[in-house]
């Protein structure tokens, strides 16, 4: 099966940015704070998946697991020992947001750090390196065309039964929507705040281990995805998962495919400006609908559709 | 005459240290004393930068007639330049202050137009439009080579080279405190103007502000564009006083990131702690700096790291243990209406910005 790689490129891209703005949105609707790390446990994904294939010489595939569990974990930190004494101690949200500015820069530094170690120990290209050809074939194409976008559609189907179903997601709605009632109903928040985290970071986890399958990896890759991420979490609205998804494949569409588009039309300079996409699509929502895709009244807007 | 290591190491220290202050102050502004988290300092600072490497060479090249194209052959254009203004002392001074102008107008203009699409909504989404916003600079001035020659960067005219080489930097450097303590004292002043106390007002209680009859999506943008302005200032004179810009250093850590930590080290919405929190932080990392190369051979990895590790843990530290920073915030006394005379100097920016 022939395809344009553009569009392998276009369908992971998206998968990635609705990843990640699954995982943002979990952990935003918990304390009602934009985490600016969110992207570099993604990262940490990555170099798991470098350790995986290069040190352990197994397939990339095994660091899924082990990627989702080490990012919830640092999540769990970050949300622990971090933002959770703050908010007890009356900060605001602004100081709240250094503060995850302020892990982001200490991962960072630990992953360049684990970067050198894993070049002056294993002699393996640990900076911009690729693991392209350490995937697997499947109908002609990269097992990972597949596997991300399948990523995505298991997830959205066991958060929807788990948030809609079981008796945990609805203690997790009540926390969410409003912590100190369901404190009150018996409800344990700390500990339903903590999976948040830890859902929300591990599926970051699990995007950064898929991405470095496609895309090349460097310590420094968060810095670069966070823009996106957040545009993709603004169009989806910041509240609903269903609107991160649909957020971060319109915007992760755009991205690859708009760019692609516009070269083709006036040359080849455009692509470079790639990275200002996202921020097309955060000043139109915000001045459009602020409240994002998921903000917006759907069926009143069909009923009325005709007369607007 | 040749200077001593040690007061080359105090002087660049000294210029650095201006900078930073001038940017710190500014940030505090809108930060400290109206409560706008804005992750998109470096923004109006690169802006400032790409407005000194882009507009004063041209305009020296056409006064002085000389040919060819400014990008291409950057760095003979500008040591032609340096030349012919060791002859022209005058015109580079004005050049500089209408750069220095020009940067602040561009800034002002950034600093709403980056606002305006968040500043109605909540402080987390102004948060990361202007985040996002401060990543694009980067990326326009990499690859907008008329702007400041992309990847290689360019050279900035020294309106300063009629001086002899030691004693070019030390000049510069009292030049920029002389600048930096004019923005302390405007910023003091602006504090205790009224619309200073507006802006507490705001920051503490927006909807008590707002049934005042204030109005608080004004005062924010207007907020932001005079600290952007002064941003994108601090951004042309360090340009000015490196002698050149390059896009890839106007980073998020450098210059959002770091004045953060400094401001809140010293003290937020404390312009006293602001400039102990910048004095601290600048000689610490000057420090870290200096001594890195004797300290690479005990690890295996590059140290620059370390220093990244060292400044995020303290940042975390002072936002768990002492959140208030070193001064905490004090009642600030306001200027009366008709008691103490002002200078006339200083009520006539105070007009031209606020009236």
């Amino acid at each position: 099966m022939a395809l344009d790689p553009i569009f392998s490129d276009a369908i992971i891209f998206a998968s990635l940015l609705a990843l990640l703005s699954i995982g943002l949105t979990l952990t935003y609707l918990t304390t009602r704070v934009p985490n600016f790390a969110h992207a570099s446990f993604a990262t940490i994904g990555v170099y798991i998946a470098l350790v995986a294939s290069r040190v352990w010489e197994s397939t990339p595939y095994i660091a899924i697991p082990i990627a989702f569990v080490i990012s919830g974990i640092v999540a769990v930190a970050l949300y622990t020992f971090i933002l959770k004494p703050l908010i007890r101690k009356g900060a605001s949200q602004a100081i709240q947001m250094v503060a995850t500015l302020a892990f982001d820069l200490i991962i960072i530094a630990i992953l360049n750090i684990f970067a050198d170690y894993i070049i002056n120990t294993y002699q393996v290209t640990s900076r911009e390196f690729t693991l392209r050809s350490y995937d697997v074939e499947f109908m002609g194409l990269p097992l990972i065309v597949f596997a991300a976008p399948i990523t995505i559609a298991i997830l959205a189907i066991t958060l929807h039964i788990m948030l809609r179903k079981t008796k945990f997601g609805i203690a997790m709605r009540a926390a969410t929507e409003n912590s100190d009632l369901s404190g009150i109903v018996g409800i344990n928040v700390k500990l339903i705040f903590r999976i948040s985290w830890f859902l929300g970071g591990g599926i970051a986890g699990i995007a950064g281990a898929l991405m470095s399958l496609w895309f090349q990896g460097d310590p420094n890759l968060g810095p670069l995805l966070i823009p996106s991420v957040f545009a993709a979490s603004i169009v989806g609205g910041f509240f609903s998962i269903y609107g991160a998804i649909a957020g971060g494949i319109l915007v992760g569409l755009t991205e690859v495919l708009g760019t692609r588009f516009l070269a083709g039309e006036f040359g080849s300079w455009l692509i470079a400006y790639r990275p200002l996409i996202p921020l097309v699509f955060i000043v139109v929502t915000l001045l459009l609908a602020p409240r994002g895709l998921a903000g917006i009244n759907w069926s009143r807007l069909r009923r009325h559709g005709s007369r607007i | 005459m040749v200077l001593e290591s040690e007061i080359v190491f105090i002087v660049d220290l000294l210029a650095i240290f201006a900078i930073y202050l001038i940017v710190n102050l500014s940030l505090n502004m809108e930060f400290g004393y109206a409560g706008i988290p804005n992750f998109g300092k470096v923004l109006a600072v690169g802006a400032g930068a790409f407005v000194a490497a882009a507009i004063p060479g041209r305009i020296f090249a056409n006064i002085a007639g000389i040919e060819g194209d400014y990008i291409e052959n950057n760095l003979a254009i500008v040591s032609e330049i340096n030349i012919w203004l060791v002859d022209n002392t005058g015109i580079g001074f004005i050049v500089f202050f209408l750069t220095l102008g020009i940067a602040a107008a561009v800034g002002g203009g950034l600093g709403l137009l980056t606002a305006y699409p968040a500043i109605r909504l909540r402080g987390d989404y102004l948060a990361i439009s202007l985040l996002a916003f401060g990543e694009s600079i980067r990326i326009i001035g990499n690859n907008f080579t008329p702007l400041v020659g992309g990847t290689l960067g360019v050279q900035v005219p020294d309106p300063l080279s009629f001086l002899p080489g030691e004693l070019r930097f030390p000049i510069a450097t009292i030049g920029l405190i002389l600048i930096a303590i004019v923005v302390y004292v405007f910023s003091e002043k602006m504090i205790r103007s009224p619309l200073g106390r507006m802006l507490r007002a705001v920051r503490d209680n927006e909807v008590a502000a707002e049934s005042l009859g204030k109005n608080t999506t004004q005062i924010r943008i207007k907020i932001i564009m005079v600290s952007a302005a002064l941003a994108a200032i601090a951004g042309a004179l360090y340009a000015f006083y490196v002698g050149g810009t390059i896009a890839i250093a106007y980073d998020r850590a450098s210059w959002t990131f770091w004045p953060f930590l400094m401001i809140l080290i010293g003290g937020l919405a404390n312009n006293k702690g602001v400039l102990i929190g910048t004095l601290l932080f600048v000689t610490l990392r000057k420090f870290i700096i200096f001594f890195k190369d004797s300290f690479q051979e005990y690890v295996p990895f590059d140290v620059v790291w370390l220093d990244f590790l060292l400044l995020g843990i303290i940042l975390l530290a002072v936002l768990l243990y002492r959140p208030q920073g070193i001064f905490i915030e004090k009642p600030t006394p306001t200027i009366t209406l008709n008691g103490k005379k002002e200078q006339p100097g200083l009520k006539k920016i105070f007009n031209f910005f606020f009236k």
